[in-house]
């Protein structure tokens, strides 16, 4: 018997243009709880999709108890006990809870006929013997993220899986919830199931893993134990340098009111509440102010509603004095706000369009770039050579590089050289670091910084608590579409942020202004 | 267009992405058309009517009818220039390049115009009725002239713009809004023409249910020495104009500041939004041209003078609505492909009917051609990606920071989002 | 009333199992605009082996057999057809409107190059008879003499009217109890909304989108079929009057529900009914044709059953659920 329950050895899995797994080695204890750690990119994604069966690697073997196995799709890797939860949860919105669980392991009877009755049964005890309350009829689309997640905890249990894989499990919990669901791992564990923990976040790997393997660049780096290092070595293997784990800057010195916001109101598109309800606050100029919450309790139509992008129901707001309640989004952006949007693919870019033609987006109607309607392409060129440079925006045929083939890095710098570049008393930063590596991190932070050491005004939303702590002058916090809370970087803990985030501590209407 | 190779200093044509369409349309033609000789094979010898050389001549006028000049006096087909049926070919490419046009516009906007045929009927209601009108009034024909055109264009265009609403305002499915409107307008127009007698030719026997051809009240094209080149046939001046506006398009969408509105709506509608363009405006002004396009079409071949107008349609949708799909895909929805891809539409339709008229084959194989080239233009996508991937190959590893094709999940749910838009909600 | 009862479900019955053709398809994902080409198609490959069951010597008294045999080739060759629709969409990731054009634009072409080629003409209806001698279910069916009446609602169902009828109504619910209750239909569901969860699930998204096509293409191929007996005296011409099409505003109107594309079906057989029979029309049997009366042009009525879907459209859109992933290719590669 094998001391190992599954091992990886030398797995290499090529996509065109790159290798994204190179001979790497994994090797999971069977009780253990193994962390895989790597930044966005380093391959580990791929590296269990290999072993869930997704993708066929080019070379290396996959073992288990031992023996050689081949895993060729998800059925595969079902039949010998393993099974994933994965970032984005692959559920079935309009099913409900117990179709999601049962669907692809599902009992029937004569002509195919489903019998939920016994499979109702097995899910309800398993959600009582392991403390994972769902309401098994209830629509996926209609509970919460952490509902959610339990359901595909529940899809596991319910295929008998020994082996759980959990990709970036915490992304959308609070940190109360995260700590639920260490919880909820280490019974795992000690049951004797084994436990491969995908993550960057070096908190958690310190708080729950036995074992860390680290990966960077597709490359293996090496495994250690949890209880022999520390998390600024762990930075620097994941990294391959040393890494400044705090963000510095000066003080802030704010100064006048920039963006002014009074009563905003946002419908929902998802349900009959509005997504934001009454919310009041200020930016100065010359301050960070952070906008933090778990995702989906009204942040990014607070922001659609701030842009323009969705119509604000009730509210007032005031850009240097100017009431930009009712203006377009274009009138709101020659106001004076540039925005990086949350959503690279979905609102930052036109992926089909060049370079060049993308960092226009905003100024392409400008004089400078047209004549009587005409595009100016000698000026447009010129342009983009020197935002390209000054930001060093990397591609593969400088301005006429089609943006869909660039790397997601790339993309966001290009954002942010068009939105900073701009050069507006007003900035609305919406997670501007996601998906970004460590290094591509720093330089949008430091970006950040210095747009405010300007004397701009800077809103920033963020999902990431490291990201809020670090970067931001002065926090709100925003749970169910209203701000709950106000407190100093300086004078707060994650663990009190979290009580704001989930709802649990909220501040007095009265003390919300000036607290 | 070809590129200079910056190490080598040699013109790589097949680099270009123009050129890749290009390849990829003649691949479709030619599957296409051997499709066509194939059917023709097979029907021919199952028929007992049909011998070997019937098939023989049959797969000869597939692929060169337009040359055809009728048969010998021993009985055998014949080959040379007809100017006849190239002019015929030029007159009838002409709807065909308007409504490809409509088409193309609508596709750069990401919209996906089935409803020309809609347009072009309702292009078809305002020519005539103004050109008849003003004729009859006595103004000058010129002005007439000019008149019955624009007004097709602008009932076109006004119509156009209903399911550009439908999909801004609503977000319904373009679709299915231009199938619905289709068919409201074939009903309006026969209506229109029903209640209107006077419009009706009940002077010409063998006319009846015909409208009166423009040409009896003298509001005709110019025929621009077309009828000097192609002597008999029934080419006008109305293929320049069509010319012209393909070229007027290509500008209007490449080269201006509208036009980049138009096509950042087409990629990415979100955001196009977010950059302050007018998403609503911008599909509703796209699908009014697009409208405009399509009775262009109709305005330009009933003003031609050699046409006449079946009114009662309203269980028939005229086929140069559709055919306008087949031509914006074979040219990969450029302008001036368009003109190449229309005139060639328009040839297969010659070379149909002289299948009709030669053979015992008839001009259906004409439409099937035309059916598997919008299906190839499946496989010219596949043709396009595998051309464009041996390019990125011979350029080698070219982005400093390879875009991670597989591990940034968000880059996929980003791309899978932009692509649930473009499916949309109906 | 019988009698505009009865033509109501004539025209009902065929929109309602091509709209569920609809369903079936894009539940998979896949969106199916050529239901059109495929009823098209249908309805010349059932005249065609009507009359080739009638060259073979089979007689009048064996029309409800022929009727059944030939309504199930239909079938067969409406999957046949829509297997193009499905390999372009599924295994070349092709763009699935322009996909299902290209069919529209076959179907036609084909037809009637066919017809032309068999009869010379544009039209093509059976060897000899018409659909109401050969497959209308009458009294004489029974043995009853001409003109013997069952009553109101005996007459609705048995009097004048056509076996497919409740075939396709049958067919219609087995087909709505396999998409709701059985492991097939849940998967085959799961592709339409999220075919990266089913495929992580071990579920073959290419499998349940053939199947999901194939079963379309056989619906709608009967649809045409049953169109072109019912409304058409079993003829063919390459045309099946826009109903694939009204099919697909029935599909989005009954939000893609079986039992509210049953209503929707009857809502829309009603207009087209009204608007096929209006000027003899005789509503509530007094011998006055009252739609005639009144005056209003037939084109209103031809227009209604697209004017009430872009109003019924312009209104519902807020609510509707369409199949999230419907329209996208499905690329194993790109999870």
């Amino acid at each position: 018997m094998s001391e190992y329950v599954i091992e990886m050895n030398h797995i290499r899995k090529e996509f065109p243009g790159i290798v994204a797994n190179d001979d790497i080695t994994l090797q999971l204890k069977k009780g253990e709880i193994h962390a895989l750690l790597g930044e966005n990119g380093a391959g580990k994604s791929t590296l269990m999709s290999v072993l869930f069966g997704l993708y066929q690697p080019e070379a290396g073997e996959i073992k288990k108890d031992g023996k050689v196995v081949k895993i060729n799709n998800p059925n595969d890797a079902t039949a010998l006990g393993i099974g994933m939860v994965h970032q984005h949860f692959k559920l079935i919105d309009v099913f409900t809870v117990l179709d999601n669980i049962i669907l692809g392991a599902e009992t029937t009877g004569a002509l195919g006929f489903l019998k939920k009755k016994e499979a109702r049964e097995k899910v309800i005890a398993l959600s009582e013997k392991y403390g994972l309350k769902v309401d098994v009829d209830a629509k996926v689309e209609d509970i919460t993220v952490g509902m959610q997640q339990r359901v595909e905890i529940l899809k596991m249990l319910y295929r008998d899986n020994e082996i759980l894989i959990f990709d970036e499990p915490t992304a959308v919990l609070t940190p109360q919830e995260i700590d639920e669901l260490m919880e909820i791992m280490r019974g795992f564990a000690k049951e004797g199931k084994s436990i491969l923990f995908i993550t960057h976040k070096l908190n958690e790997i310190m708080a729950v893993s036995d074992r860390v393997t680290v990966l960077r660049k597709g490359k293996y780096v090496g495994t250690v134990n949890t209880k022999d290092t520390n998390k600024q070595e762990l930075s620097n293997m994941m990294v391959g340098r040393p890494v400044q784990l705090e963000i510095h800057k000066k003080p802030a010195t704010p100064g006048e009111t920039v963006l002014k916001v009074e009563g905003l109101t946002v419908p929902s598109k998802i349900h009959k509440n509005n997504a934001v309800n009454n919310v009041s606050f200020e930016v100065h100029a010359g301050e960070i102010l952070c906008i933090a919450g778990i995702d989906g309790n009204g942040q990014t139509e607070l922001v659609y509603g701030l842009t323009g992008l969705e119509k604000a129901s009730a509210g007032t707001i005031t850009l240097n004095g100017q009431d930009i309640s009712k203006s377009s989004i274009r009138q709101r952006a020659l106001a004076g706000m540039s925005h990086i949007p949350e959503d690279r693919h979905k609102h930052g870019l036109v992926l089909g369009y060049t370079l060049e033609q993308n960092l226009v987006l905003q100024k392409y109607k400008e004089p400078r770039f047209q004549n009587h309607g005409f595009i100016r392409f000698d000026e447009v060129r010129k342009y983009a050579e020197k935002l390209i440079k000054d930001f060093d925006v990397r591609s593969g045929q400088g301005p006429v590089t089609i943006t869909r083939s660039m790397s997601g890095g790339n993309q966001q710098k290009a954002i942010i050289a068009r939105e900073l570049d701009r050069d507006e008393p007003l900035l609305v930063a919406v997670q501007p670091t996601r998906g970004l590596d460590v290094g591509a991190i720093e330089n949008v932070h430091k970006s950040i910084v210095a747009e405010r050491d300007k004397g701009h005004a800077v809103l920033l939303v963020s999902l990431e608590l490291e990201e809020v702590m670090g970067l931001s002058d002065r926090i709100l916090i925003i749970y169910e579409g209203e701000i709950v809370g106000e407190v100093d970087p300086k004078n707060t803990t994650p663990e009190e942020l979290g009580l704001y985030m989930s709802g649990a501590k909220r501040q007095g209407k009265e003390g919300e202004a000036n607290a | 267009m070809p590129r200079k190779d910056p190490i080598t200093g040699k013109l790589k044509w097949y680099k270009s992405e123009g050129a890749v369409a290009v390849y990829s349309a003649l691949i479709s033609i030619l599957i296409g058309m051997a499709v066509g000789a194939i059917i023709v094979i097979v029907v021919g010898m199952s028929k007992s009517n049909i011998s070997t050389s019937g098939v023989w001549e049959g797969i000869k006028l597939v692929f060169l009818g337009v040359f055809s000049t009728g048969r010998d006096s021993a009985g055998q087909l014949t080959f040379g220039f007809n100017g006849v049926n190239i002019g015929n070919m030029l007159f009838r490419a002409v709807p065909l390049i308007m409504t490809g046009l409509s088409v193309a516009v609508a596709f750069k906007t990401g919209l996906f115009n089935i409803g020309a045929s809609g347009q072009y009927l309702m292009g078809t209601m305002g020519t005539l009725s103004v050109g008849l009108w003003l004729g009859w009034s006595g103004c000058p024909k010129g002005i007439a002239w000019l008149c019955a055109f624009l007004a097709g264009i602008i009932l076109g265009a006004l119509w156009g713009a209903i399911p550009g609403i439908f999909k801004a305002y609503l977000n319904i499915n373009e679709v299915i809004t231009c199938i619905m409107t289709n068919w409201i307008a074939a009903n309006l127009v026969t209506w229109w023409f029903d209640a209107h007698e006077t419009f009706k030719n009940s002077a010409e026997g063998g006319k009846v249910g015909y409208i009166i051809p423009l040409k009896n009240v003298g509001v005709v094209t110019p025929k621009l020495l077309m009828d000097k080149i192609f002597s008999g046939s029934q080419a006008n001046g109305g293929i320049w104009i069509a010319i012209i506006i393909a070229v007027a398009m290509w500008i209007m969408m490449t080269k201006t500041t509208f036009g980049y509105e138009l096509r950042a709506c087409g990629a990415n509608r979100h955001a196009a939004k977010y950059a302050g363009i007018n998403d609503k405006k911008s599909i509703i002004l796209s699908m009014a041209i697009a409208g405009g396009l399509a009775a262009a079409g109709a305005s330009l071949y009933f003003l031609s003078g050699n046409t006449e107008f079946y009114w009662s349609t309203y269980q028939k949708l005229p086929a140069e609505g559709f055919n306008g799909i087949p031509v914006a895909l074979l040219a990969a929805n450029h302008p001036i492909g368009v003109i190449f891809s229309g005139i060639f539409m328009s040839m297969l339709n010659i070379s149909g009917l002289q299948l009709k008229y030669l053979t015992a084959y008839n001009e259906y194989i004409a439409d099937i051609i035309i059916a598997v080239i919008v299906y190839l233009s499946a496989f010219s996508m596949l043709i396009k990606t595998i051309l464009s991937k041996k390019i990125k190959h011979d350029h080698g590893n070219v982005n400093a920071e390879p875009a991670p094709a597989a591990d940034n999940k968000d880059e996929a749910a980003g791309v899978k989002e932009n692509e649930t838009e473009k499916g949309g909600q109906k | 009333m019988v009698f505009l009862l009865q033509q109501m479900m004539l025209y009902a019955v065929p929109l309602m199992i091509v709209a569920l053709a609809g369903v079936c398809a894009e539940r998979s994902g896949v969106i199916n605009l050529a239901l059109e080409g495929i009823m098209i198609f249908g309805a010349f490959m059932g005249v065609v082996f009507v009359r080739m069951f009638q060259e073979g010597g089979w007689t009048q008294d064996q029309g409800q057999l022929i009727m059944l045999i030939s309504l199930l080739l239909s079938g067969l060759c409406g999957i046949a057809f829509s297997m193009l629709l499905a390999f372009s969409a599924i295994n070349l990731k092709a763009d699935q409107t322009i996909g299902g054009t290209a069919l529209n634009m076959l179907a036609p072409a084909l037809v009637m190059f066919f017809i032309y080629m068999i009869v010379q003409q544009n039209t093509m209806g059976m060897a000899q008879g018409g659909a109401a001698g050969w497959f209308m279910i009458k009294p004489s069916t029974f043995g009853y003499p001409k003109g013997y009446s069952f009553g109101p609602i005996g007459d609705f169902f048995l009097n004048k009217v056509y076996l497919t009828t409740y075939i396709c109504i049958i067919i219609f619910i087995l087909v709505s109890i396999f998409l709701y209750k059985t492991k097939t239909g849940m998967r085959l569901r799961s592709c339409g909304e999220n075919p990266q969860a089913a495929d992580s699930l071990g579920i073959n998204v290419y499998k349940m989108r053939y199947l999901g096509v194939g079963l379309s293409g056989f619906l709608a191929g009967i649809g045409g079929f049953t169109f072109s007996m019912t409304t058409a005296n079993m003829t063919s011409n390459g045309d099946v009057a826009g109903y694939g099409f009204l099919a697909l505003a029935v599909m989005i109107f009954g939000n893609w529900t079986p039992l509210n594309i049953a209503g929707g079906s009857i809502l829309f057989g009603l207009f087209k009914c009204i608007a096929a029979t209006y000027s003899t029309l005789d509503i509530n049997g007094d011998g006055v044709f009252a739609l005639n009366e009144i005056g209003i042009s037939p084109y209103v009525y031809r227009m209604l059953p697209y004017v009430i879907t872009l109003v019924v459209l312009a209104f519902t859109s807020k609510n509707s659920r369409v199949p999230k992933a419907e329209g996208i290719p499905y690329d194993k590669g790109m999870r």
